[in-house]
């Protein structure tokens, strides 16, 4: 906590955040670098703003503070219609040239990106399904992405309103029973990326994490098959798991952060990685309140 | 659930929500009746001679907030009525299920809740620039901008509800038009700042608790101001919404804006309401405690929200750095408050007990209430106002000119009795929702509180309101009950807008499909010509009492109430066959029927109820040349009633 406390300079802050990644700022994904330049405009009429209004009310409470034994009123000056016009205006301009910033950057990240990987996205009470309808295979909390390659997440849940929101790669959006949503962006930086879901959903809401890898591009490819291989590369703790194929760990990629077994928000297993317990069938009861068994 | 009890999860959670559901209705309600009270007021009862331009900005304020609520209640009301039919009796518009939308419930929902927080703003800009004024010795700097600024701020209030939902996946030009909105009304309201601070410059300040609250107001509001503008740019709200950033937020517009504001109106009209001084220096304590508390708590949380912390999340990862410690201190912040208010509640209490006796007009104040008691007297005024209004400051301008105030003639003071009715009513009302949230629906006991209800508004309509004869005047010569009635129905057309046109969005996109049986069309046309005589009926009843004819008037009256009652009678058939002949829990079209013209027939009770109390006062000869008792308001709903059924036959009829 100490130590944490001292990197709360924003240098500090920064490097630290590179260990999660869930800095909405961090250069994750395209989506995250194509907003990027929004924030200097913002930040350079807000610091105008405030400058020029916070400066204004220190200037009236030091002049015009009333001065003991100060007789007679002050002038009693009934407004000034030049002056609303100006500053009607300038706001005014202020706007319009941030909203046409928008604008524009939000046709730029909405847009389809052709090529894209497509992943089915579903959230249930409360963990997430990934599927690679493309690739042939699922897995449950753990979405594996190539770096460089688009994607597009087709994103729904089966029971409540989750959203499905990578702060470090890309913006959030909701996932609604009986609709589907989309989400492009093309993840860049290879690493682990901390998820969340953002629209309130149930008791253990606060506990219905999921991370991202990027891998880079010929580790996913490695990834997928051995996803697709008939028998997993890895000794099978019993004959619980389902037939469908699924995924060999990840973490092996070098320098990912691992998941802490201790790690009180995520519902891996402690021994194995999630793909292996299949724990998207069971979800643990004692660890996410309110959760209910999925259907089949 | 969270206080936007969003669909589905509203209907998976606990039967809290129920009474969630019922408290918004009846508190929807009663909050429509207070917001057509106070426009009616202040319409028709102004000092003579207090022209519009010429009301004090507070009022001006309260106007407008009335009017955007009037305007815009319908949404919530239309959202909390479909979960609770939905949790009670499984008729439903959202449910994916049956191909509802969910996405409409936010719709409804956001249609009121984002302008509801300018209605939770726009008194207290009010209070803030009376207080500005009084305590800074100046006349308000442009009085009409700031109140052209207030109307702007209730216009474009109702056209943002969207940026609450940028990431529902609605289309990209749908989402750009709701970002210019969002983003256009920091002008208005940077006007109101502006002006504020206008009124502030060149004055003589006096350093007393309200003007500290202004102060803070000023500071904080420009923080929440600036992030309001960052949370428009849709990209970034992508990332912003749902997390820290917005909660950060929304305090700072609401907690350290508008609460801010509340507290500055709190301590400026405490002497007023109480008769009582409070202690200068606890009142400071008060709000330097809050002022520190509250950038503790909220400006780490904005640094959160970069950080990628979702909102209403109770545990979370140690290890991700920043996140303890940024928490800590917004935990050591909300301790700081939580002794501010220590201190407030200290504060009020030591001057209910001790404190000194506060005279008429402690601040010098400008406006009319300084001329009361401390605290008011029933009736206001001793003196007798003077009809001339040179502006917005008639205390100033009257001590400017000497005008010497005359004291009224105690003989012209009328007060309305004391009554038990309306507190029965409300209580009976209360009861009435809480049976519908405790138990299935329908119960007993619900049947039980609104006939226990209905007689208490009988007695209400039976009781003298005056005990000697009076007559009104209002300012514009409407009624009062005309004005309250005519903004009260702004509100019921609002609702079956919503309602009609959340229907009319569920049937053009396909997701509403009339099932093949359906109500028969000559019922509702023999309905029709039955509602729509009653509409005459009781147009030239009205006609007939104001040219004194009380036997014409009183059959033309129970003519009326009769045709409302067969149509009653035959729509209550229709809904019964109908209701066994169809699946109206699995399909969309039938139940937006079963709600819109469900919700209209509840319309035709509760017409047909006042139309009731009205001849119950008529047998009672309560009802004069000059007193038309509820006739008046009475007939102008049940004309609203008549109206929207023209709707509902075209588009569940004859479409």
């Amino acid at each position: 906590m100490k130590r944490g406390f001292a990197a709360l300079s924003l240098g500090g802050l920064a490097l630290a955040q590179e260990a999660h990644r869930v800095a909405i700022t961090h250069p994750g994904g395209s989506y995250n670098q194509e907003v990027a330049f929004l924030y200097p405009w913002v930040y350079f009429f807000s610091f105008l703003v405030f400058l020029v209004v916070a400066g204004a009310l220190a200037y009236v409470v030091l002049k015009f503070r009333a001065k003991p034994g100060q007789e007679g009123e002050p002038p009693q000056i009934h407004g000034n219609d030049r002056l609303e016009v100006v500053w009607t205006l300038i706001p005014l301009a202020i706007i319009l040239i941030l909203f046409g910033l928008t604008a524009k950057a939000l046709i730029q990240v909405n847009r389809p990106i052709p090529g894209s990987l497509k992943v089915e996205v579903t959230g249930y009470q409360f963990w997430w399904d990934f599927n690679y309808p493309e690739l042939g295979f699922r897995n449950s909390n753990e979405l594996i992405l190539p770096a460089g390659v688009p994607v597009e997440l087709e994103i729904t849940s089966k029971d409540v309103i989750h959203s499905f929101w990578v702060p470090g790669l890309a913006g959030k959006r909701d996932a609604i029973p009986g609709q589907k949503t989309l989400l492009h962006f093309t993840p860049k930086e290879p690493g682990n990326y901390y998820g969340f879901c953002a629209e309130l959903c149930g008791p253990s809401h606060s506990r219905m994490l999921f991370r991202v890898v990027v891998l880079p591009k010929e580790e996913f490819d490695r990834f997928v098959e051995a996803a697709k291989a008939p028998q997993p590369p890895w000794p099978t703790s019993g004959a619980s798991r389902s037939s469908s194929r699924t995924a060999p760990p990840a973490t092996a990629w070098p320098g990912a952060c691992p998941l802490r077994s201790s790690d009180p928000s995520l519902g891996f297993s402690e021994t194995a990685p999630a793909w292996r317990q299949a724990s998207w069938r069971t979800p643990r009861k004692t660890s996410r309140p309110g959760s209910r068994t999925p259907p089949p | 659930m969270g206080w936007t009890f969003y669909y589905p999860f509203s209907v998976q959670s606990g039967s809290g929500v129920d009474f969630y559901m019922a408290a918004i209705l009846l508190l929807g309600f009663s909050s429509l009746l207070g917001n057509a009270n106070f426009i009616a007021t202040i319409y028709n009862l102004r000092a003579q001679g207090m022209s519009l331009w010429k009301m004090p900005i507070y009022v001006w304020s309260v106007f407008a907030a009335s009017v955007l609520n009037l305007f815009s209640l319908a949404g919530l009301t239309s959202a909390s009525l479909l979960v609770l039919l939905d949790r009670k009796i499984g008729l439903t518009w959202f449910n994916p299920d049956i191909g509802g939308d969910p996405v409409l419930f936010q719709q409804f929902f956001w249609f009121y809740s984002h302008p509801t927080v300018y209605v939770m703003l726009l008194p207290y800009l009010g209070i803030l620039a009376e207080v500005a004024s009084t305590f800074a010795r100046k006349p308000l700097f442009g009085y009409r901008q700031m109140v052209w600024a207030q109307m702007g701020i209730v216009v474009l209030g109702t056209m943002v509800w969207a940026h609450h939902m940028f990431t529902v996946g609605e289309s990209t030009l749908f989402q750009i038009a709701f970002a210019f909105f969002t983003a256009l009304i920091a002008v208005p309201t940077g006007v109101k700042l502006f002006n504020i601070i206008g009124t502030l410059w060149g004055g003589h300040l006096q350093m007393k608790t309200p003007l500290y609250w202004v102060l803070g107001f000023i500071f904080n509001f420009l923080l929440g101001g600036i992030t309001g503008v960052m949370l428009s740019m849709t990209p970034l709200d992508y990332h912003f919404q749902d997390s820290y950033f917005v909660v950060a937020h929304f305090h700072n517009v609401l907690m350290a804006g508008s609460g801010f504001g509340a507290f500055a109106g709190l301590y400026y009209w405490w002497p007023k309401m109480t008769g009582r001084m409070y202690d200068e220096r606890l009142g400071r304590l008060h709000f330097w405690l809050f002022l520190v508390g509250y950038l503790l708590t909220f400006l780490p949380q904005y640094v959160l929200g970069y950080l990628g912390m979702p909102r209403r999340y109770y545990t979370y990862n140690a290890d991700i750095a920043g996140w303890p410690e940024l928490n800590l201190l917004s935990t050591l912040g909300a301790y700081i408050l939580g002794l501010g208010g220590l201190v407030w509640i200290y504060a009020m209490w030591k001057s209910l007990r001790s404190g000194p006796k506060a005279p008429e007009n402690p601040w010098g104040g400008y406006t009319l209430e300084w001329l009361t008691a401390s605290p008011p007297k029933a009736h206001n005024f001793d003196v007798q106002l003077p009809a001339e209004f040179p502006s917005e400051r008639p205390l100033y301008d009257w001590q400017k000119k000497g005008v010497e105030l005359k004291p009224e003639d105690p003989g012209h003071i009328h007060l309305p009795n004391s009554s038990f009715w309306p507190f029965y009513a409300a209580a009976t009302l209360f009861a009435f929702f809480v049976s519908v949230a405790a138990l299935p629906v329908p119960n007993v006991w619900m049947w039980v509180f609104l006939a226990l209800f209905a007689y208490g508004l009988v007695r209400w309509a039976l009781e003298d309101e005056y005990s000697h004869p009076v007559e009104h005047h209002t300012v514009t010569g409407k009624s009062n009950a005309w004005m309250g009635m005519a903004w009260f129905i702004v509100s019921e057309v609002g609702l079956f807008a919503i309602l009609i046109a959340g229907y009319l969005y569920l049937r053009l996109s396909g997701h509403a499909v009339p099932p093949e049986e359906r109500p028969a069309l000559w019922l509702a046309l023999l309905n029709t010509f039955f509602l729509v005589s009653s509409s005459f009926t009781v147009h030239f009843a009205h006609h007939d009492l104001r040219r004194g004819r009380f036997h014409p008037f009183r059959f033309g009256l129970l003519v009326t109430i009769l045709l409302g009652v067969l149509f009653f009678l035959f729509q209550a058939w229709e809904f019964y066959q109908f209701h066994h002949h169809s699946s109206w829990q699995e399909n969309l079209w039938t139940a937006a029927f079963f709600t819109i013209v469900g919700l209209h027939g509840l319309h035709v009770v509760i017409g047909g109820f006042g139309l009731i109390l009205a001849y119950l006062q008529a047998l009672r000869g309560k009802i004069t040349l000059h007193n038309h008792g509820t006739l008046e308001a009475a007939s102008m709903y049940w004309h609203l009633v008549d109206a929207v059924w023209l709707f509902i036959v075209t588009i569940f009829y004859l479409w």
